[in-house]
């Protein structure tokens, strides 16, 4: 059965490259109207430099409304999951990477080397997301980016000291995950009322201070991305204990 | 230019085939990151054909680079990701059902269950 | 150099789907991560760069490693 089950899976792949190897293989010309327009357009538009942040938080941001809705939709999902997985095992504390060491016996699991390392790095790799974060209008950087390197500096605090904080529970990380959201609603919806549009720039007038409006959004879409996956990282070390 | 777009293509159908042919369900999540992987890659080869400087605007660039595939790309990254996790959270969920991560044993042991 | 780096992603991707150990998969799969930064720096595309680096180094891996702890960690074949 090995022989027909091959054929099978080489007849699919055949057919699956007759669709797809032409379109990769192409070679048309690349477009060059909207690389024009934006060399020209792009800072009197939006107030960014970065024309890459100029997209996807002016020219495009429905589709950043939409992937923060994926991201949510997907970190619920995954811990709805989770948590019916960590209520069947309370008995096999020994494999599970908890946050608290005297719970498992008899393999150590935190090292000093991992403890001494991950708690020193992380407040300054908190440090360098915030700072990626906020400067995304004038160099490479933005929400996205700083957000997902925030992630990590909350799972190296997670993972290197022992002592619960505040900054590590899954309570207050996901309550900044749902206010993060309400108000990148609340700034998309305030450019109707100062006759923009729907996720129009609310202060385009005053020509020195229209960038507030990126970097306002910017620090939304950064606390919400990092926070969402820090709460999946921590839910999945075993740590979602505690509510 | 023809054998990168060669090399993205197999790299394409080698995701497309472990998804098919694997029985492993982690090697088929395997296969889903690298579809991701390879579609991200020809995007942002493309998009860089037509200049040779980064999309950022100082006081005298010409010649900058698409910008539009790279930001569409940041989203399929970050979207890309969610998939994995929330497919690795149903194989987990799987494997503490059934005991096994071979597809064949999952089906016979579910369909047996019922 | 591009044609270089997109070998060694491909060579890559194969020994992580043919690997019996999944640990070793996993580590060819961040590996991949990382050399594709290496190719969005070259292709003058930043952005892509460090969150394709951010999210590769980062969050996939971390949640991979968590899947193979929870279940085998050998690619046992089963008759």
């Amino acid at each position: 059965m090995k022989k027909l089950e091959l054929i099978k899976i080489v007849i699919t792949v055949l057919l699956c490259s007759l669709l797809v190897v032409p379109i990769i293989l192409s070679n048309h010309s690349w477009p060059t109207h909207a690389r024009n327009y934006l060399l020209v357009n792009a800072q009197s538009d939006t107030g960014a430099t970065n024309t890459v942040s100029a997209i996807y938080l002016g020219y495009r941001a429905m589709d950043t409304l939409g992937e923060t809705l994926v991201l949510l939709v997907s970190v619920t999902g995954t811990m709805a999951i989770l948590v019916k997985l960590g209520k069947e095992q309370t008995d096999e504390e020994t494999t599970s990477f908890s946050l608290t060491p005297e719970k498992r016996p008899t393999n150590r699991l935190r090292t000093h080397l991992l403890e001494t390392v991950a708690s020193k790095l992380g407040p300054i790799v908190l440090l360098f997301g915030f700072y990626v974060m906020l400067y995304g209008h004038i160099s490479p950087g933005g929400g996205f980016q700083g957000g997902v390197i925030v992630a990590s500096a909350i799972v190296f605090l997670a993972l290197g000291t022992e002592v619960k904080s505040k900054l590590t529970s899954t309570f207050v990380l996901s309550r900044i995950e749902s206010l993060s959201f309400l108000l990148l609603i609340l700034a998309s919806i305030s450019g109707v009322f100062f006759e923009s549009g729907f996720f129009g720039n609310p202060i385009k007038s005053a020509s020195s201070l229209s960038a507030n409006f990126i970097i306002l959004l910017n620090i939304i879409i950064g606390l919400k991305v990092g926070t969402s996956i820090a709460v999946m990282c921590i839910a999945m070390m075993g740590g979602s204990h505690d509510h | 230019m023809i054998i990168e777009r060669i090399l993205i293509a197999l790299l394409f159908l080698s995701g497309f085939a472990a998804i098919v042919g694997m029985r492993n369900i982690i090697k088929k999540i395997f296969g889903l990151n690298l579809l991701n992987a390879s579609v991200v890659l020809l995007f942002i080869l493309e998009g860089s054909r037509i200049g040779n400087q980064a999309p950022i605007l100082d006081a005298d660039i010409t010649n900058m680079v698409d910008p539009i595939p790279q930001a569409l790309m940041l989203t399929a990254i970050v979207i890309g990701v969610c998939v994995s996790a929330l497919s690795l959270a149903l194989a987990v969920r799987l494997y503490k059902a059934t005991g096994s991560l071979d597809i064949q044993v999952i089906t016979e042991r579910l369909q047996r269950e019922h | 150099m591009n044609i270089l780096l997109l070998s060694l992603i491909l060579a890559l991707g194969v020994y992580a789907l043919l690997a019996k150990d999944l640990l070793h998969s996993v580590i060819a799969l961040s590996a991949i991560s990382m050399l594709s930064a290496l190719l969005f720096t070259i292709l003058r595309a930043p952005d892509v760069a460090i969150t394709e680096a951010a999210v590769g180094a980062g969050v996939s891996t971390v949640i991979f490693v968590w899947a193979i702890r929870h279940t085998q960690r050998r690619d046992k074949e089963e008759p």
